[in-house]
């Protein structure tokens, strides 16, 4: 991995164990983030806009069958393939190991989303509307994407740089738990922990050394920045 | 060199430009008594403390507000029952506030009810219309002829309408809520001698035993309980918490269980018993427990012969051999925890079933333990029987009765029809509805006078359970009123006011807000000390009183006399030979009974267990559906002694084959654009069922039978049906 030239390297931890799948994340994010709301065509055509989805698989056969929940969202890779397919780059690698996404470079090729192995990326197929007065809800921190624009999770990167800057402003660095995206703040259960990994004590950095860590789909080399925690017990399938 | 680390060198500008738009840091939180430009600079967001009303667990918000509008909700972390968590409807609660179908001045109705004409008018004309029906009501002196019908209301706003009704003249005032806990008093009542709810200390019991409890989507506080769930699992160092499941149809709750019990719909209640038989017949119960409340195992043990092990498995459909290790694993691991829920209650044979699921917790002594049932610090009296309450309404008004009802909330699409309400209602010369959106009971009403939303009204929540210590959420408004619209309660002290004489007396405030800060003052006592004008800004500034008092000195307690629960088997509605499935109706996660259909983020949220977005389905077991040659998607007719419906059908594995589940919340006729004639309302089928010719809310115990019509189902997922990597690529 590349030198780092930022004392933050964010990640997160996902706790399979501790995550009921109850969707509240998955709304926070939308809610954050001025993600469009998407009708049933839309999503008929596997266009939904969601930066955030779970995962639910089916495992076994009645009646010793079992669910599984799996939070996915981008995984803010350090080797990530969206990266380098992009002819204008748009899609980049921050200090802080953040995947960014420059909207207003966007030419919408599609290629980072063709790349992407997790599918987290969502491009713009339609322009998205808010009727009024629904557009209050907009936040003023992030762009409204416009038709023709991939877009993706930010771990809430406007949070991060709020942070970051009130942190300065202290002249301190930013402290652990103080910054969490939309959805790990939200999560009833805990199951989503942020923080900085390159802080050996930041609770995510201690999580993700847990035996129950996994990356996900390890084996295509991705070095994703979020780990996910087993399920543990689960004894009866 | 990697093409990464080359930009690198470029990508400051380019975050830069990404963040385009004012950097805007967060104030402290403010009480929106502050003036407006005291402490808050423009383009500066600001944060309010606030209450979450979706449901009536009551959580605690935060809102995030910039340039006067909401922007984020988020959960308030100085609120002891979601500690900063929210679930997904609480998030949505915004679009409730700027949805686009608002009722935004009030109505009155100008074709037939149900066509959704309205004249607009004003206020004066709107409240004038109301007073002069109840002035006629005074006149003739038939004020009973007034019913109010809302869901159960909690702190200074039950204060008020029951202030309201009394002094008007009327007893008939319903609360009603198809989900309301009134079971769960009712069982306590009788097992324990006090209505209180149970507060289950989840997050510190190491073996949890659900029957049918749904925590995580909305039994009784679903975020404080969700978030100990969390901390059961994975929040002690060496301890792991289990959770075995029972219910015919695995829940979103299920889902995260250890181990699922698909037991037959109705035997829940009798396979307690069969445990608690076990449990003595082995002597793995705790003697101090059974002493400390009055009760003799060799008694018990008599008592309960009838459920042998061999019975109870038989009733329930289950393996005796895991009954039994069910039962050792729950008598032998401390504390252990069991819990009811509302697929349960919602029997013929609900109320004992909910009682020998306490029997359980007696016999393992864990009431008033540390990871066991405490009494719920949450308002300790509520209704206990409103189902009979709104029978006798249906009656009333069926024999022409009552001449006005005024209706908060939407009973035309959350009650069952079985009930005869809505006929019932139909009759009614003149209805009052103050929704905000043009609802199901809205459209039919004769008048509108159109509620705030919730971020923009004044208000106490009393969550509803889910704590030890008494809590007091506070609304405040945190935006200016988009409309001309009026707060519920104010609209009906203004109507007190305009009826005069001993009504307009009997609410000497100015507005409901004094109301609200002196209910409040009266709840601080003399401990708040000498202002209580700096009191009441602190407390709306962290979003309530959460002080911790008394509550602690209760205790629950077997009450003396109490009989044993004796479920018996459970009836169901409908013949098995022309019916041959078993209906379950549960709360959509996303929509609960309904209330959360208008908002298009909960549409498109997609269904935890189906992935299903922006619509309703049937879910039927794959053998049950090879069986009756039905596909994923095809469009179905399910069909009850009650009625009929159409709706896409679901593969769901996680079901009794014997058993079909449809989730409540759509099939609205009105409720805005994103509501409005989207999936079907299963209450539809629902069948009245009696004990002892009473009838009961038995809405789980009806019998179906389901016929494929078409493939054209038109249901649509957000996932692959079976998820899209395999699972064990990926390691889970
Ligand atoms: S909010 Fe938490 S528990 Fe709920 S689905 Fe998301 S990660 Fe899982
Ligand atoms: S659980 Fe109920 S009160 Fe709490 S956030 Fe969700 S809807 Fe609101």
């Amino acid at each position: 991995m590349e030198k780092m030239t930022s004392p933050y390297r964010w990640g997160m931890v996902v706790d399979l164990d501790r995550c009921t799948g109850c969707g509240a994340c998955v709304v926070a994010c939308q809610a954050e983030n001025n993600v469009g709301i998407c009708g049933k065509r839309e999503i008929a055509e596997g266009r939904d806009m969601h930066w955030l989805r779970i995962e639910r698989f089916w495992v076994g056969e009645y009646p010793n069958v079992r669910v599984r929940f799996l939070p996915v969202l981008c995984q803010h890779c350090h080797d990530a393939p969206c990266e380098p397919v992009c002819p204008v780059y748009a899609s980049y690698h921050n200090p802080e190991g953040l995947n960014g996404q420059v909207y207003n470079r966007c030419v919408g090729t599609r290629y980072c989303g063709n790349n992407c192995p997790y599918a987290v990326r969502v491009f713009n197929f339609y322009s998205h509307e808010w009727p009024k007065p629904l557009d209050n809800q907009l936040s003023p921190d992030i762009t409204v994407r416009p038709r023709g624009v991939m877009e993706k999770c930010t771990f809430c990167i406007q949070r991060i740089r709020r942070a970051r800057e009130d942190a300065e402003g202290e002249g301190r660095k930013i402290r652990d738990g103080e910054v969490q995206p939309a959805c790990a703040q939200t999560c009833p259960t805990e199951a989503l922990v942020f923080g900085n990994l390159a802080d050996p004590r930041s609770r995510a950095a201690r999580l993700s050394r847990s035996p129950r860590g996994f990356r996900l789909l390890e084996h295509l080399g991705t070095h994703p920045s979020i780990t996910y925690l087993k399920g543990g017990g689960r004894e009866h399938v | 060199m990697k093409r990464r680390t080359f930009l690198q060198l470029g990508t400051m500008t380019a975050a830069a430009s990404w963040l385009s738009g004012c950097r805007s840091a967060n104030e402290k939180l403010i009480p929106y008594l502050t003036p407006p430009d005291e402490g808050v600079t423009p383009g500066m967001a600001v944060y309010y403390a606030s209450s979450c009303r979706f449901c009536p667990a009551g959580c605690g918000i935060l809102v995030r507000v910039s340039e006067g509008r909401a922007k984020k909700i988020e959960g308030n972390p100085a609120h002891p029952l979601n500690r900063g968590k929210l679930c997904a409807r609480g998030q949505a609660v915004v679009q409730e506030l700027y949805h686009p179908d608002r009722v935004t001045q009030p109505l009155k109705r100008s074709g037939p009810r149900g066509s959704g004409q309205f004249t607009r008018i004003s206020w004066e004309e709107g409240l004038a219309l109301l007073t002069e029906q109840l002035g006629k009501l005074q006149r003739e002196r038939a004020t009973d002829r007034l019913a109010l019908v809302t869901p159960p209301l909690r702190g200074t706003l039950a204060e008020l309408a029951a202030g309201f009704m009394r002094s008007f003249g009327s007893p008939r005032h319903l609360s009603y809520e198809l989900l309301g806990p009134d079971w769960l008093r009712t069982a306590a009542r009788r097992s324990f001698g006090q209505p209180s709810l149970p507060y289950y200390d989840i997050a510190e019991t190491r073996y949890l035993l659900s029957f049918g409890a749904d925590f995580v989507e909305y039994h009784l506080s679903p975020v404080q309980y969700g978030f100990a769930f969390g901390r059961m699992r994975q929040g002690r160092d060496t301890v792991r918490g289990h959770f075995t499941y029972v219910g015919g149809r695995m829940s979103l709750t299920a889902a995260s269980a250890d181990r699922w019990m698909a037991a037959r719909p109705g035997s829940e209640g009798m396979l307690a018993l069969g445990i608690a038989r076990l449990i003595l017949a082995e002597s793995l119960f705790d003697a101090g427990s059974l002493t400390a409340n009055g009760l003799r195992a060799d008694d018990l043990l008599r008592r309960l012969e009838a459920y042998d092990l061999d019975r109870v498995a038989h009733l329930s459909g289950l393996r005796q051999d895991v009954i039994a290790e069910v039962a050792r694993e729950f008598a032998t691991t401390r504390p252990a925890l069991a819990m009811a829920g509302e697929p349960v209650a919602f029997q013929t044979n609900g109320p004992d079933a909910v009682r020998a699921v306490q029997l359980l917790n007696v016999l393992v002594g864990n009431l008033n333990r540390p990871g066991g049932i405490y009494p719920d610090a949450g308002e300790t009296t509520g209704p206990e029987d409103s189902f009979a309450e709104l029978l006798s309404l249906v009656d009333r008004m069926l024999g022409d009765r009552i001449s006005v009802v005024m209706v908060h909330g939407d009973p035309v699409h959350a009650v069952p029809p079985a009930t005869g309400f809505q006929e019932a209602l139909a009759r009614v010369p003149f209805i009052a509805s103050f929704s905000s959106l043009l609802d199901d009971t809205a459209l039919q009403a004769d008048l509108v006078l159109p509620d705030h939303a919730a971020l923009e009204s004044w208000g106490d929540v009393i969550p509803l359970a889910g704590t030890r210590e008494p809590v007091i959420g506070l609304m405040q408004p945190v935006v200016t009123p988009l409309y001309d619209t009026r707060q519920f309660p104010e609209v009906l002290m203004a109507t007190a006011r305009g009826l005069g004489g001993t009504m307009a007396a009997a609410f000497p405030y100015q507005s409901y807000l004094e109301m609200l800060k002196s209910s409040i003052k009266k709840r601080v006592g003399p401990a708040g000390g000498g202002d209580f004008e700096v009191v009441w800004v602190d407390l709306l500034r962290q979003g309530g009183l959460f002080k911790a008092n008394n509550g602690q000195g209760k205790s629950l307690r077997w009450a003396a006399g109490a009989t044993l629960p004796d479920p018996g088997e459970p009836r169901f509605a409908g013949d098995e030979k022309q019916f041959p499935l078993h209906l379950q109706v549960y709360p959509s996660t996303a929509f609960l009974d309904g209330r959360g259909a208008p908002l298009p983020w909960l549409q498109q949220l997609p269904d935890p267990m189906t992935t299903v977005v922006w619509d309703s389905w049937v879910e039927l077991n794959p053998e049950t559906a090879v069986w009756l040659g039905i596909s994923f998607g095809d469009l179905v007719e399910v069909t009850s002694p009650q009625g009929s419906l159409r709706l896409p059908a679901v593969i769901y594995p996680g079901i009794r084959p014997d058993t079909v589940a449809i989730p409540l919340g759509q099939g609205h006729h009105g409720g805005g654009r994103y509501a409005k004639g989207r999936g079907a309302n299963p209450l539809a089928l629902v069948a009245l069922m009696g004990i002892n010719r009473e009838p009961q809310p038995a809405w789980n115990a009806t019998m179906v039978r389901v016929t494929r019509i078409s493939e054209k189902g038109e249901l649509v997922t957000a996932g692959n049906p079976q998820g899209s990597y395999r699972s064990e690529l990926i390691e889970i």
